[in-house]
């Protein structure tokens, strides 16, 4: 019985997680402007991955697996901010549409 | 300066500059055809004249390229062309030859990972080439790239019209980032280096993520940090000493190998660290040549220079 239980725990937070990340892919897409292309990434990065991440440590049990993937998911917690800040700095000092898109004033 | 939120502060009070009118303007008065002969002058010193060869002894370096490479090309068809086909039937699927690495690989070197053995051992001369290749290439970079000695400004200019003028400087959440991860990556180098001969990995893996951790180094806290303890200096004599070591060591394994002699390197005991021979050593070397050439390479094309 545990088996099942952990089985559909599995499938899902497979399925939570592919959810969030079919969600990231079509704003990635339909999303016109770089910053909102970049905050519909990053739900791709946070909780995409994590529930997959989770996911994948349900199905492989507590052992040092499990930490594996716990690390997998720590750094790219680590370095997916690192480049985002990196690219909407990138985006706010060269794109010229940025105080008509996102209300910034710029003088 | 060196407080990062003061940098912060002031790389966002550069940012609010309208820059995109700015450079606009700058593009406008540059074009060739402009009339402002004055302003136009500095875009034109970034490619000065140099002295041109004699015409007859140019059209012949040309001549002779071309038909080197045509001639290499014609090579390498030649050769392929003589390739088994793929898939056919009389293609050796697996060959006597694996077979071979695979019965005796464990008890010949004493490494558990078999492909170290197979790279640096059976087949050592061919990665003794290509640890060179390596090393050429980028000396062949070096000297396409770089400025002659007496061009004090070259560096100068490359600051002036180089790309990092867009990019942070001394970046307080970059710098944060980097102190965490960089130690890792390199110190995660270092592991697959040392355990190239009992766990999958080696000397170019493991080189190749320590010129990444480098390379992410040089990035994050700009040139200044990285080229205190990168120079050309250092980059020439650990990289030369790293080769000359490399076939100081594959001489004495093919001259030992080939006459039977007993080597001062055992196989030790397969799943320690130093097993499998001189595999850990030889490891060492391709991984800092490998580290050191992807770090030159980058800096090389970055800015031209160390």
């Amino acid at each position: 019985m545990p088996e099942v239980i952990r089985f559909i725990l599995f499938c899902a937070l497979l399925a939570l997680g592919l959810g969030f990340m079919l969600s990231a892919l079509i704003g990635v897409n339909r999303f016109g402007f770089s910053l909102n292309r970049l905050h519909a990434a990053s739900v791709g990065d946070t909780m995409g991955l994590g529930c997959i991440v989770l996911a994948c440590a349900v199905k492989a049990g507590l052992d040092a697996v499990t930490l594996k993937f716990l690390l997998v998911y720590a750094f790219m917690l680590l370095t997916s901010p690192m480049s985002g800040h990196l690219i909407g700095l990138l985006v706010y000092r060269t794109d010229r549409s940025i105080s008509r898109e996102a209300g910034i004033w710029k003088p | 300066m060196k407080n990062p939120i003061n940098s912060l502060k002031r790389f966002i009070e550069q940012g609010s500059d309208p820059l995109g009118e700015e450079m606009l303007s700058e593009l406008e008065l540059n074009r060739p055809d402009a009339d402002g002969e004055a302003l136009a002058a500095p875009r034109r010193s970034l490619f000065s004249e140099k002295p041109r060869r004699p015409r007859l002894i140019h059209a012949l370096y040309a001549a002779s390229s071309v038909a080197l490479c045509l001639a290499l090309i014609g090579i390498l068809l030649y050769t392929v062309s003589g390739l088994p086909s793929f898939g056919g039937a009389d293609t050796l699927a697996d060959s006597e030859v694996s077979a071979f690495y695979i019965e005796n690989g464990l008890k010949d070197t004493g490494a558990g990972n078999i492909i170290a053995p197979i790279i640096l051992s059976y087949r050592g001369f061919d990665t003794l080439g290509e640890s060179h290749v390596l090393f050429i290439a980028a000396v062949a970079v070096m000297l396409l790239l770089r400025p002659a000695p007496s061009d004090k400004s070259a560096l100068l200019r490359a600051y002036e019209y180089g790309d990092d003028k867009e990019e942070p400087h001394d970046d307080l959440i970059l710098m944060a980032g980097g102190r965490v991860i960089v130690p890792l990556i390199l110190m995660f180098g270092v592991y697959i280096i040392l355990n190239g001969n009992i766990s999958p990995g080696g000397g170019f893996s493991g080189g190749a993520v320590i010129g990444a951790g480098l390379i992410m180094y040089l990035s994050i806290y700009g040139y200044g940090p990285a080229s205190r303890f990168m120079t050309l200096r250092v980059y020439r004599a650990v990289s030369a000493c790293a080769l000359g070591l490399y076939s100081l060591f594959k001489t004495y394994h093919f001259v030992t190998g080939f006459n039977g002699i007993e080597s001062v390197f055992s196989a030790g005991i397969p799943g320690t660290i130093f097993s499998g021979g001189m595999l850990l050593y030889l490891n060492i070397f391709v991984g800092t040549v490998v580290a050191l050439t992807m770090y030159a390479l980058f800096t090389l094309f970055r800015k031209g220079d160390f």
